[in-house]
């Protein structure tokens, strides 16, 4: 019972959020300069077919009343039409998203992988090699721009050495796109037992992720080592030792005493991602989401940008409600 | 009833109290200067930053062509004597525009973050002080965090974009828009530091001996919560590098021919694909290291701010 009202008061907590990111959105894209009407009719439109076009988008009336009519379609799930791509945009989106999401979530679990063991190498060496490797590395990973980074990994594995498919889209043109299911291309595939377009899926993930996942271990690192440092000298842990404790018990308890604060950190990161992996996207021209919002403010398209900020907000509020269960999992002292 | 005590307990920075301001600085020199010798990554980073700088400031003398000059006769050749980081596909010797960028790239960063810093600590300081006093002002800052919370639930550089994109694409609107998304960062940072500050002793003392708010917020409170903002100026200046970077790279940003380590490695992207990597990979390596230089910087100073470690230091200074 407490942990349903503990989620209830997270969820109405985050309505007037929500509510607030749509405003600030929609009264940013509206102070862009340039009329849409004009834009999409042209050159060669009459003052008249402009104005009717005016009228027929809600563009004429006050800015109040064009946020109540933005927000009654959003309820009915009408993101709008892009331009760009002539097609509703919650359509774009829904194959867009998920492109986004397979990438990054593959990004961020071998940043895990990554960070979490070097984190707690360094942590318990604390004067030692690994420690001053594990500092540097998270340094350097947060001095790196990702998308130079993958310039060179394409130079080197694709340039040089021909190892990877070459580094455009997320599967081979020649390759028929699987079945969708989730969106993620290389568990469709898997499902419909798709080995070709498992294997040239893969292929092209190789180099994204890398990217991400070495620059994204970086905070992790920090984070990890910062607090198991923080746990491994804390009184509970003295204590352990006091008793005898093996010291591989010691320092289980520590790791699990530091795992609130990196899933925190991973929760943040997991978020800033699908929009900050748009600079990866455009590199491996990924199709996602990020590289689409980007186009669409580029070309003053305006409702993919108003969608993705929506999707990625809604995304990163998930995303922190899941965490908050899992704390609730983790850590029994929030259950009291 | 507490008994009022009769020395301060002494906030986060202390101050040093009795010397004479000469002997104070000779002091912070020394210590300073013993920090770089037994942490020689610091003064490597203060190295590079202080190299970048120069070079941003001869490069007219420095630099061996015109960074905006294309010569169409020697384009896309790779580093030799005559150009020892290549020319681009246009022909603009790679070296000279590598020089030349940081005057671009520095300028925005360092003014971004400052308009941040300054007005996130205000709003920050303001914010934590009357945070749950009664009346309009707690409603007022609770207002401020739930507009920062917005405003971070944003996809950061897709807001940047948009935010370049309202204001039209120039330098000024690049500054604008960084100098927006890092309010937040100074604003909860100075908050956090605020409220514990404020339940210090010689802040209740300031108050009661009837010390007008305004004054204690700018005696007490903010040279006492600085420390933190002063560590994240620097790492925040690195940052706002790779983002003015990465708005440059999607066109959104500082346009060619403009020098700009970002916009560099655009040009030179396709180039990088058929193998020809100096236009990319030299800029690349510029922005990554003077990123680095004020990240260690950044560290350096975390660890000057953190009083425990300090006293550490200082000790061995006097006993040495």
């Amino acid at each position: 019972m407490a942990v349903v009202r503990y989620i209830a008061g997270r969820l109405a907590f985050l309505i007037p959020q929500i509510i607030g990111i749509v405003l600030v959105s929609f009264l940013l894209i509206k102070a862009v300069p340039g009329d849409p009407a004009t834009l999409m009719l042209g050159p060669m439109a009459t003052p008249q077919t402009i104005a009717e076009l005016r009228a027929q988008l809600g563009l004429d009336k006050p800015l109040p009343v064009q946020f109540l009519i933005y927000v009654d379609k959003l309820a009915h799930g009408n993101l709008g039409t892009s331009w760009q791509t002539t097609r509703p945009v919650l359509d774009d989106l829904r194959v867009r998203f998920p492109a986004t999401l397979e990438l990054v979530t593959y990004g961020m679990l071998l940043a895990l992988v990554i960070g979490i063991p070097l984190g707690v190498a360094s942590a318990l060496g604390k004067r030692g090699p690994l420690a001053k490797l594990g500092g540097f590395y998270g340094l350097v990973a947060g001095a790196l721009p990702d998308f130079w980074l993958a310039l060179i990994l394409i130079y080197i594995f694709y340039s040089l050495l021909g190892w990877v498919a070459s580094p455009i889209g997320r599967i081979d043109v020649t390759v028929t796109t699987p079945h969708m299911i989730t969106g993620f291309y290389t568990v469709d595939s898997l499902l419909t037992g798709n080995w070709e377009a498992f294997r040239s899926s893969v292929h092209h993930l190789i180099l994204p992720v890398l990217t991400l996942g070495l620059v994204n271990a970086g905070p992790i690192l920090k984070m990890t080592q910062a607090t198991m440092e923080r746990t491994l000298e804390a009184d509970f842990s003295l204590y352990g030792r006091l008793c005898g404790l093996p010291e591989k018990l010691v320092i289980r308890r520590a790791f699990r005493n530091a795992l609130p604060s990196v899933i925190t950190i991973v929760s943040v990161l997991y978020g800033f991602l699908i929009g900050g992996a748009v600079l990866i996207e455009i590199v491996f021209s990924w199709g996602g989401a990020g590289q689409y919002a980007v186009q669409g403010v580029l070309n003053s398209d305006f409702n993919p940008v108003l969608g993705f900020v929506i999707f990625s907000a809604l995304f990163s509020l998930v995303v922190y409600l899941i965490v908050d269960l899992i704390y609730l999992a983790i850590d029994p002292r929030i259950r009291r | 009833m507490r008994p009022l005590p009769l020395t301060s307990p002494g906030g986060p920075t202390a101050p040093a109290g009795r010397r004479t301001p000469g002997a104070k600085v000779k002091f912070a020199t020394r210590y300073f200067l013993r920090l770089l010798r037994t942490h020689p990554s610091y003064a490597a980073g203060y190295v590079i930053v202080t190299v970048v700088v120069l070079v941003a400031i001869a490069a007219p003398v420095i630099a061996p062509y015109s960074p905006i000059t294309a010569d169409p006769s020697v384009y896309l050749q790779g580093p030799s004597l005559a150009h020892p980081f290549g020319t681009d596909n246009t022909g603009m010797d790679v070296l000279s525009r590598v020089i030349y960028a940081p005057r671009i790239d520095l300028a925005i960063a360092v003014i971004g973050t400052a308009i941040s810093a300054i007005i996130g600590t205000l709003l920050g300081a303001w914010v934590g002080y009357f945070q749950g006093t009664p009346g309009i002002r707690n409603i007022a800052s609770g207002t401020t965090m739930r507009a920062a919370d917005v405003l971070q639930a944003f996809p950061v550089f897709v807001f940047a974009i948009a935010l370049v994109a309202v204001f039209g694409q120039s330098i000024d609107s690049v500054i604008f828009a960084i100098a927006f998304v890092n309010i937040p960062i100074y604003l909860r940072l100075m908050r956090s530091q605020v409220l514990s500050i404020r339940r210090m002793r010689y802040v209740e003392a300031a108050f009661v001996s009837g010390m007008p708010d305004r004054f204690i917020i700018r005696d007490h409170i903010v040279p006492n919560a600085i420390g933190p903002v002063l560590a994240q100026l620097s790492v925040n200046i690195g940052w706002s590098i790779l983002l003015t970077a990465g708005l440059s790279f999607v066109g959104a940003g500082v346009r060619a021919p403009t020098p700009e380590w970002g916009a560099m490695i655009a040009t030179g992207f396709p180039n990088v694909m058929t193998g020809q990597w100096w236009p990319s990979v030299f800029p690349g390596l510029a922005l990554a290291v003077t990123v680095y230089g004020f990240a260690l910087i950044g560290t350096s100073i975390e660890f000057m701010a953190d009083p425990r470690r300090r006293r550490t230091l200082a000790a061995a200074q006097v006993s040495a």
